[in-house]
């Protein structure tokens, strides 16, 4: 016959069994039970909130990129009696937005090859004088991120305005466009216009 | 009064399980069909007249070119750009074949074609080319205005998204 050996000091309990301790008389808990769940879905639809506010403010890069789109189409887009002030402010803008060289190929225009900031610039700023009134959106922006550091986005861009002869603008064309990350701005690289119809 | 009610019934409805379930089959079965089967479009300029004129409404017909390629003669809805922006134009040749605009007369291969869905008189001059493999040719049926102004050439299969319903 073994005879355990009570080594803990702790009464002997072979099985594990813990005896519950039932609440003593006028011991009860000072929060009720419902409230307590209460205080737990509070507490996880705060956590749930402070997520969500996280993410909200956290800027992606896919919101980078389509905000350089947004910068650039403030930029192009030009009101009716636009001073010399704000001229001065979007060329600089649309300049801020590329590349130190960008390859552009827009057919329709007859512009193809490589052109500095300041060509681009320049083209904006000629650009404008043909136009009264000028507004660029875009829309269907799709990117992806093919290798680190670069983004390719396939947009529409829709040109609507007034020529300085009076003549209506509405024009869309499907743009592919690269953009590299140089010192954390997403800047142009490259805009081709896709030729659907090739006479 | 029986029949005030019903109208009020039926403009009014209760929002009872099983009309909510009717409802939403409905519009899931709306947005299947429109949205992806037979998407409505809306006309706009005169490339396409006479038989197609401005302002006009119609369907693209998505499972058209399913299963077959289009043939020539055939009007075809070819995206643009995006999702929304479409052209409507005729396939005058396909891949591999040569095209070419000899003093408005059109030229396939060196043959002279025939085209009944022409209404006005055009002079267009286009040395030949040809249709690189996976594309097709199109044109609008309008030739009138001059030739730069009119969107028309090689566009890849992949961008015709079906044909007009009627």
């Amino acid at each position: 016959m073994v005879t355990p050996v009570r080594t803990t000091g702790k009464p002997f309990n072979p099985t594990g069994r813990v005896a519950k301790k039932s609440p003593s008389v006028g011991q009860r808990s000072m929060i009720p039970d419902w409230l307590k769940i209460k205080y737990v879905l509070v507490s996880m639809a705060l956590i749930a909130i402070g997520i969500g506010i996280f993410f909200m403010f956290l800027e992606s890069e896919e919101k980078k990129v389509k905000k350089q789109f947004h910068l650039l189409s403030e930029g192009v887009s030009k009101e009716t009696g636009e001073n010399i002030f704000t001229l001065d402010q979007k060329l600089k803008k649309i300049g801020s937005l590329f590349n130190d060289t960008c390859d552009m190929a827009i057919p329709a225009h007859s512009i193809s090859g490589q052109m500095t900031r300041e060509e681009i610039t320049g083209y904006a700023a000629r650009g404008r004088l043909y136009v009264s009134e000028l507004h660029l959106t875009f829309h269907d922006v799709m990117i992806t991120f093919p290798q680190e550091g670069e983004a390719r986005a396939r947009v529409t861009a829709r040109l609507t305005g007034k020529t300085t002869a009076g003549e209506g603008i509405n024009e869309a064309h499907e743009i592919d466009c690269l953009l590299k990350k140089i010192e954390k701005k997403w800047l142009f690289s490259s805009i081709e216009v896709v030729e659907v119809l090739k006479k | 009064m029986a029949l005030n009610r019903r109208i009020s019934k039926f403009f009014f409805p209760s929002l009872t399980p099983n009309f909510v379930i009717r409802a939403g089959c409905i519009a899931l079965a709306a947005y299947l069909v429109f949205g992806h089967l037979l998407t409505p479009f809306w006309i706009k300029g005169n490339s396409m007249e006479p038989a197609y004129r401005n302002g006009q409404v119609n369907f693209c017909w998505k499972l058209r070119y399913l299963f077959s390629k289009p043939y020539r003669g055939d009007v075809v809805v070819i995206r643009f750009t995006g999702e929304r922006i479409t052209l409507l134009k005729r396939v005058v040749a396909l891949e591999n074949e040569e095209v070419e605009f000899q003093n408005g007369k059109l030229l396939i291969n060196g043959k002279e074609q025939e085209e009944p869905y022409l209404q006005y008189p055009y002079d267009w001059t286009l040395p030949a080319r040809r249709v690189e493999p996976g594309s097709v040719y199109v044109v609008g049926d309008n030739r009138s205005v001059p030739m730069q102004n009119h969107l028309f050439g090689q566009t890849s299969l992949t961008r015709i998204l079906g044909g007009p319903l009627w």
